[in-house]
């Protein structure tokens, strides 16, 4: 408890960051209710305007009291970098408040509305309920630009039917079951599942469901459970906001493997052939699953790169492989340097960042020198490894698409390139050789999860940083005010996907407005802006508009463009607090030169 | 019996003291909840819960509405600790 009143003094003397720092390590989220509830109150009373913190504006509605989930939920977001306007709805008249067009939901205008519901909701008509569900889904996307997080429900432990309840369909713990796995499938863009019944089982259902609270003051669950509630939402909220991490950065000796490669050798390292090699084998195939879900693999670690390489080439039991890591980092360079550097290859930020070591000097050093960097606590037998990871919830998303798979990859490709790059001293020769090509497409349903991806988590070659849900892109589509491209981009050494994304807009009087543009940094400097360029210059001119206009909208990770529009031949128009208005006149404009073919898309 | 009576209210204090964030409270016997500015039924419930935690007990639903004030606790934490 003493930790609170230490951040409590430290605000009261302005070290607000440092009072910060220390809220967000004090919270735990299997801490007892008692303790969520003391940091909620700290937060409560934060004087949050001098933290840097991204604005969002969160509805809970629910058929169960949610006022204790509130307040831990606020410091449990404020953990993940959100400064959060929480509304809940009275008690169970969120059915109400969704169909009532002018109820206090829809003047608080929130970006999430969170549902929460249990068991009890939930009657012998699934169809019937789902239905209902998706109604509402529909009511608040129409009046509302929101996300929708639906939670499923937590299937009781009492059996009037004993274990004949999972042969008979029409049983009350089948039926449950079918609820959930109906409402997965029902969801649809802007909708997620928040995973209610998962959490029930983590928590421990014994201890999970306790009535006397529901029928004292209609509390869903046991509150001591609030803080896991809390945290799980918090990162799935943050997911939504494009906040996940994209990430690992893996250190080998007693991390992927037992024992010291540089001292045991290849033979003497324990991997699979035992107890406790076998969970290493288990770990690396944990870790290979995250890959092939787009997490990116990389390697930091402290020895000499041959020795470091040995087992993934020779070991027979390795389960990852060179291929599947995209930046292999292996020197005696201090470990946050290195993470720095492998940031840069990536063109990723130090915020997307996991690293995990088994050393916790390591994890010290760069928890210190990189506070931006998701460091985790690792335990000492590497049978716990995979909980220990898993459990952080560090990579929560609401699609997945064929880019998400072969994301690693392109990351890899990547490496190549740079090194193909360095064998060439001239930049044209290089582009050149690279034979690229690319697809160019108005915005389509096939693509529009991958187009809002690229715009909602963008954001360092990122103009403006609007960003938009599925649904609204999709309204732009059929907008004849908007006309939007995607572009993909491929090479002889693999296909990058879709990486880019533009929506222009007619901003009358014969003016096309640039109102978005976001590209994948992966493929910088290739020559891509310039053809995206000429594209839009092609497009205005199809249209006879006679000016384009740009934006700049500075944030603090999109530097990276600040001088794009500029180097493109725009001109200058205003300045407004570092917002900067650029245009150029598409007569005058003469197209760039490319050494990227154009297909278009069928 | 005084003597547990006593250490039993000093632990209670100590929860009372983190519920509500104040570390000045001093509660009685009498101590109700108007007595203390935050403890609303939101509050009641918080602290409810963080007394079952710390004294490991486990009211029933009809004691979790009805403890009205500090020395109706203690009475029942004595009466479930069985001393």
């Amino acid at each position: 408890m003493d930790k609170f009143k230490t951040i409590k003094e430290l605000v009261a003397n302005k070290s607000y960051t440092e009072a910060f720092e220390l809220l967000k390590q004090a919270l735990h989220k299997d801490d007892d209710f008692i303790v969520q509830h003391k940091a909620a109150l700290v937060w409560k009373n934060f004087p949050k305007q001098h933290l840097d913190l991204k604005k969002i504006k969160v509805s809970v509605l629910s058929s169960s009291t949610t006022s204790h989930l509130l307040p831990v939920l606020d410091v449990w977001l404020a953990k993940n970098g959100l400064n959060a306007q929480l509304w809940e709805s009275e008690f169970d008249t969120f059915d109400q408040m969704i169909i009532d067009s002018k109820s206090d939901l829809y003047k608080f205008n929130p970006e999430i509305v969170f549902i929460l519901i249990n068991y009890r909701d939930i009657d012998q008509d699934v169809e019937n309920r789902i239905a209902h569900f998706q109604g509402l889904w529909d009511l608040l996307q129409q009046r509302l630009d929101c996300f929708v997080i639906q939670s499923n429900v937590d299937v009781p432990l009492t059996r009037i039917m004993g274990n004949y309840e999972a042969v008979l369909s029409s049983s009350n713990q089948n039926l449950l079951r079918k609820f959930n796995s109906r409402l997965g499938e029902a969801v649809k863009t802007g909708v997620t599942v928040f995973d209610l019944e998962y959490i029930a089982g983590m928590f421990g259902k014994k201890q999970w469901f306790d009535n006397r609270y529901w029928y004292h003051s209609k509390h869903a669950f046991n509150l001591e459970a609030i803080g896991l509630v809390a945290f799980y939402l918090s990162r799935l909220i943050a997911g939504v906001k494009g906040l996940s991490k994209k990430c690992l950065v893996l250190d080998l000796d007693n991390t992927l493997w037992g024992g010291v490669i540089g001292d045991d050798g290849i033979n003497g390292i324990i991997l699979a052939n035992g107890a406790v090699g076998e969970a290493f084998v288990d770990f690396q195939k944990y870790i290979r699953g995250l890959k092939e879900r787009g997490i990116i693999l990389t390697i930091c670690s402290k020895n000499e790169e041959l020795n470091a390489k040995e087992p993934f080439l020779k070991h027979p039991e390795m389960i990852l492989k060179l291929d599947d890591i995209a930046v292999f980092n292996a020197n005696w360079n201090n470990k946050a340097d290195n993470i720095c550097s492998i940031a840069e290859t990536l063109n990723i930020g130090l915020d997307s960042m996991v690293f995990i070591d088994d050393n916790p000097a390591e994890r010290e050093l760069v928890r210190s020198i990189l506070p931006q960097v998701t460091v985790v606590d690792m335990p000492e037998d590497p049978a716990d490894y995979i909980r220990a990871l898993d459990e952080q919830a560090l990579f929560e998303t609401i699609a997945f698409s064929d880019e998400d798979r072969i994301r690693n990859d392109f990351y890899r490709d990547n490496s190549k390139r740079q090194a193909l790059q360095k064998q060439f001293t001239d930049l044209n020769e290089y582009l050149k050789s690279l034979e690229m090509s690319s697809v160019v497409g108005d915005f389509d349903e096939v693509n529009l999860g991958r187009i809002a991806q690229l715009i909602n988590k963008s954001n360092q070659f990122n103009l403006t940083t609007n960003r938009y849900t599925e649904v609204q892109i999709k309204s732009m589509m059929n907008d004849p005010a908007y006309s939007t491209r995607f572009f993909r981009l491929k090479d002889r050494l693999g296909d990058n996907g879709l990486i880019s994304a533009v929506i222009l807009k007619d901003f009358g009087q014969g003016v096309l407005g640039i109102d978005t543009w976001v590209m994948s940094c992966r493929v910088l400097s290739r020559g891509m802006e310039e053809f995206i360029f000429n594209e839009i210059i092609s497009l205005a001119k199809t249209k006879q508009y006679k000016s384009i206009q740009g934006q700049y909208i500075p944030t603090k990770k999109n530097g990276l463009v600040a001088d794009l529009l500029k180097n493109l031949g725009f001109v200058l128009e205003r300045n407004e607090n570092g917002v900067t208005w650029w245009h150029c006149e598409v007569s005058n404009v003469e197209l760039k030169k490319v050494h990227i073919k154009k297909e278009n898309y069928s | 019996m005084g003597e547990m009576r006593e250490s039993i209210k000093a632990q209670l204090n100590k929860v009372f003291q983190k519920v509500f964030d104040d570390e000045d409270i001093q509660i009685t016997d009498a101590t109700a909840a108007k007595d203390i500015d935050q403890w609303d039924s939101l509050m009641h419930i918080t602290l409810i819960v963080s007394i079952e935690k710390e004294f490991k007990v486990r009211f029933n639903t009809s004691e979790v509405g009805k403890l009205e004030n500090v020395g109706q606790l203690i009475n029942l934490l004595l009466q479930r600790l069985g001393k």
